[in-house]
Parts: C-alpha cells; sequence; structure tokens
C-alpha cells in the first residue's frame, strides 16, 4: 500500500466513521422523539434538538 | 418531576445547530488544508497527513474520559443535593464516554494506518498503543455496564465508581507496560517517534484540533440529549404500565428511581 | 472491625468447604487450561518452559474471575447485599472480608497450578522466596480487584459475561507483572522480578484504598 492510499484510507475512514455515528444520535433521537410526540417540534434541520440548559 | 415532555419541547437551541453546521464546514476546510494545503513531512513524507487526525482524536478521547470522570465525581459527591438525583452527571458521563470510545477507536486505526507506513508495521507492543488499547476495552466495558437493565440511580452509582476507578487505573496501567517495554527492548522505543512539528504543519495541527474538538462537543451534546429522550421514555412506559394496571401496585418501584 | 472481617472471610470460606466449588471444579479447570496450552503450543518443551510464567498467570486469571463471579453469585442470590444494609456491619468490613476470603481461595487455586507447571512444564525454581512473594502478591492484588469489580457487576442480570469484560483490563498489570516475576523466579529471565513483585503490592494497596473508599457507594441502593 501506497503512503498516500494508506493516507486517504484513514481519512475516509475516520470520517466515515464520525459521520455514520452523527448521523444514528441524530435518528436516534429522532425516533424517540417522534414516539414521545414531540418530533414534530425537532424537524427542521438535520440535527435532533432537545434543550440541554433545562436541567443544568 | 424536572423533566416533563414540556421540558424537551424547548427543542432546537440554535447554539448547538450554529455548532452542527461550524462542525461540517471546519471538517471540509480541516481535509483542504490537511490533504493539500499543508505540505509533506521531510522525513514521514505524506505520511504526516495521518497524524492531523491521529493526534486531535487522542486528545478528544482524553478530554472526553476526563469529563466522565469529573461527572462521575459530581455524581456521586452531589446526586443527594439535587432534585434530579444526579441525574445530569450521568448523562454527562455517558455521552462523553461513548465519544471518547468512538475517538479511541479512531485513534487505534489511524494510529495502526500511520505506524505501517513510519513503522513499517501496524502494531507495536510499545507502553502508549497498549494503554490506549487497554483503555479502549475499559470503556467498551464502562458502556456495557452502563446498558444493563437496573434502577437509574443504581447503574448510575456503579458506573460513577467504574468510570473513577478506571481513571485511576490508566497512570498504573500505563506505568506498569511502559516499564515492561523499556526493561527489555530499549531500543524500539525510540524508532520512528513523532517528528517536531513546526510551521504550517504546527497551525494545520492546531487547526485540526479545534475542529475535531467543535465535532466533539457538538456529538456529546446530542449524545446527551438522547440520552435524556430514552430516560423520558422509558419513564412514560412505565407510567403508562402503572395505569394500565390499576391501582393495585400503587409504588413506582425499580426503575422509577427519580420520582421522589 | 478485625472480627467483622474475620467472620465475614469465615463464612465465605465455611460456604466453600460444604460446596467445593473452588476444590472440586475451578481447580480442576485451571488444570486442564494448562494441559490445554500444550495441545496448542504443540508440546513444544522450550516454548513451554519460556511461556510458564506467563501461561500460570493467565490460568491463575481465568480461575481467578471464576472464583470472583461465585463470590458474588452467593450473596446476590440470597438477596444478602439487603441484609448487609440493615446489619451493623461496614462497608469497609465487608469489603476486606470479601477480599480475604477470595485471596486464601486463589491462593489455594496456587497451590495447586504451581506443581501443575513444574511437573508438566518441565521448569526448574531457581528462587523459591520470590515465587512465593510473586504468588501472595498476585493474589493479593487479584482479590482486591475481583472484589472491587465482583460487586460492580453484582446483582445485574448478565454478570456472568460482564464481569471478565471488566476485570481483564484491571488486571492486566497483574498478570504482567506477575508472569515477569515468575519468569525471574523460574530463572527463565534474569530479571527485576522483585521489583515486580513489589509493583503488585503497590496495584494491591492502591485498589484497596480505593475499595474502602468506593464500596459503600456500591452497597447503597437508593
Amino acid at each position: 500500500m501506497s503512503e498516500v492510499a494508506t493516507v486517504a484510507i484513514g481519512w475516509g475512514l475516520t470520517f466515515v466513521v464520525i459521520a455514520t455515528y452523527s448521523f444514528w444520535v441524530v435518528r436516534r433521537g429522532r425516533t424517540i422523539g417522534r414516539e414521545l410526540g414531540i418530533g414534530e417540534v425537532q424537524q427542521s434541520g438535520q440535527e435532533q434538538e432537545s434543550d440541554l440548559s433545562a436541567d443544568t | 418531576m424536572p423533566e416533563s415532555m414540556d421540558d424537551s419541547k424547548m427543542t432546537a437551541t440554535p447554539l448547538t445547530r450554529v455548532l452542527g453546521i461550524l462542525g461540517i464546514v471546519a471538517g471540509v476546510l480541516m481535509a483542504v488544508l490537511g490533504l493539500f494545503i499543508s505540505p509533506p513531512d521531510v522525513v514521514q513524507g505524506e505520511a504526516v497527513r495521518m497524524l492531523y487526525l491521529h493526534v486531535p482524536s487522542i486528545w478528544i478521547a482524553y478530554g472526553s474520559f476526563v469529563l466522565t470522570s469529573v461527572s462521575s465525581l459530581l455524581f456521586l459527591v452531589r446526586s443527594r443535593r439535587r432534585e434530579d438525583g444526579g441525574r445530569h452527571y450521568d448523562r454527562l458521563a455517558g455521552s462523553a464516554a461513548e465519544v471518547g470510545v468512538v475517538f479511541t477507536g479512531l485513534t487505534l486505526i489511524t494510529g495502526m494506518l500511520w505506524g505501517k507506513v513510519t513503522w513499517g508495521t501496524y502494531w507495536q507492543w510499545d507502553a502508549r498503543l497498549t494503554t490506549t488499547v487497554l483503555l479502549f476495552v475499559t470503556y467498551l466495558g464502562y458502556l456495557a455496564l452502563r446498558r444493563l437493565p437496573a434502577d437509574p440511580i443504581v447503574r448510575g452509582r456503579r458506573a460513577a465508581v467504574m468510570a473513577l476507578i478506571s481513571f485511576i487505573n490508566v497512570p498504573i496501567v500505563h506505568y506498569s507496560v511502559d516499564w515492561w517495554r523499556t526493561l527489555h527492548q530499549k531500543a524500539s522505543l525510540s524508532v520512528g517517534r513523532r517528528p517536531e512539528i513546526t510551521g504550517e504543519m504546527y497551525w494545520t495541527l492546531l487547526y485540526s484540533a479545534l475542529t475535531v474538538t467543535i465535532v466533539g462537543a457538538w456529538l456529546i451534546v446530542h449524545r446527551y440529549r438522547v440520552i435524556r429522550l430514552e430516560e423520558i421514555r422509558d419513564e412514560e412506559n412505565l407510567k403508562m404500565l402503572i395505569s394500565s394496571r390499576g391501582h393495585e401496585r400503587p409504588t413506582g418501584s425499580a426503575a422509577d428511581g427519580e420520582v421522589s | 472491625m478485625l472480627t467483622e472481617v474475620l467472620l465475614l472471610a469465615r463464612k465465605d470460606l465455611r460456604i466453600e468447604r460444604r460446596a467445593k466449588v473452588a476444590l472440586g471444579q475451578v481447580a480442576p479447570l485451571t488444570l486442564l487450561i494448562v494441559v490445554v496450552f500444550a495441545f496448542a503450543l504443540d508440546a513444544n518443551a522450550p516454548l513451554l518452559e519460556i511461556g510458564a510464567g506467563g501461561l500460570y498467570w493467565v490460568a491463575v486469571l481465568y480461575g481467578g474471575t471464576l472464583l470472583t463471579q461465585r463470590a458474588f453469585e452467593l450473596e446476590t442470590e440470597g438477596g444478602n447485599f439487603d441484609d448487609f444494609r440493615m446489619s451493623p456491619i461496614k462497608a469497609h468490613s465487608l469489603f476486606l472480608g470479601k477480599s480475604l476470603g477470595l485471596f486464601i481461595q486463589i491462593c489455594v487455586l496456587e497451590l495447586v497450578l504451581t506443581p501443575a507447571i513444574l511437573l508438566l512444564y518441565e521448569v526448574q525454581v531457581a528462587d523459591w522466596w520470590l515465587l512465593t512473594a510473586a504468588g501472595v502478591a498476585g493474589a493479593v492484588a487479584f482479590s482486591v480487584c475481583g472484589v472491587l469489580w465482583g460487586v460492580m457487576a453484582a446483582g445485574l442480570r448478565v454478570r456472568s459475561t460482564l464481569l471478565p469484560l471488566l476485570l481483564i483490563p484491571v488486571l492486566a498489570p497483574i498478570l504482567l507483572a506477575g508472569s515477569r516475576a515468575f519468569e525471574s523466579a523460574l530463572g527463565i529471565r534474569v530479571d527485576a522480578g522483585w521489583s515486580w513483585t513489589s509493583l503488585m503490592f503497590v496495584i494491591a494497596a492502591v485498589h484497596t484504598v480505593v475499595g474502602l473508599a468506593a464500596f459503600g457507594f456500591l452497597l447503597e441502593e437508593n
């Protein structure tokens, strides 16, 4: 394996892993939010949002 | 009860959305900087580009584990005085640990690829690598402990103690492995150590660290919220279960630790 | 407090004497592991001799994990932790008592295993004192860590699979130190055998302090 190929694999894998994990988190949040009937509020944008500061 | 459904309707904090978009933009820029703009290293050649991922990843991983330990400590110390029973700290510890595990995994992958090019081998039993892989497994165990069905407060307390002991254990493991390797193979340790990083590389590395921090923070915040939603769902389910049974069992029992 | 500790340790050992799980099941199982290692390494005598110290500690690690599991199954099956919470026995005594009970059982296990590797792997003992000290140090460190992590997995539904996952990364330094100390005691390597032995005592001390501090949190439910 050439150096360039190795670097490409490393970067590729990292971005894929982080993207997959992010999407998993967001999707899971949405699914549960919908189950609870609060999903409609958070449809805009790709991120699921609930309030962190509410109990900090 | 501090966590009713009404609370979570206050969704869509603009701050995290900005943070998310910032993370994506910064990530793209980081790829451009790290892969194309920054020069190849004199000694390592193109392989140095791997370090722009590898080094920030382990920083974030360690940062997350520190956050896990601090929240765990606060959970143990403060849980009595908080009306949510300290579950805020518990959630923070859990989400930080999960993100930490993801980044530790990435550190190992990028490190092995970098090692293949630089050392000619994927793995070396040196102190840093061995400690990292044990750290990875330890926190996988921590996450496994957290996933088990149990009373949230009891599980939280066990997880908190485990997080703290694991953290104390890191130097013990590192020291033992370091000693083990230096006793037997003095020379191999210094082969292919990280070079001095200066100039453009230095700025690229610093920028990458910033980017990965943003992404990590975004992930921790969102994971936290998902854990909270899970808890709300579990409580709703439990409430439904209890009400469907009528009033034969008025006690909230095990899984309802938060209702005082 | 000392009487409480002894009382608790004696309780565990009495149960063991009646049920004979450590001697009747775990010890034969670890002997089997010693034999199986020889199969895995093609009964290669030089290889077995070099590996004897390490293989010994892997067998102890495995047997000790089973014993730890057993020590806490006893308590959770009968719901004994609830009784402990009600009783005037302090969490500290419980931690030390369980550790002492486990320590003695692991020592028995080591007494069975040591002749086995000496005979089957054909190794000579170069330093009996070091061998004994390392064996004791490893057993102390193991039992303290085992009790600390055993109570963490106690009472959970999947503890039999969870405990090894939690325990083995923590025990890794003990395995490392024990193996090196044994290699030195068996004359395979002229090495810092005594330093490794003291490292195990240090690990034991650290975990004792942590265990005493943490056990109260772990026992108090709700």
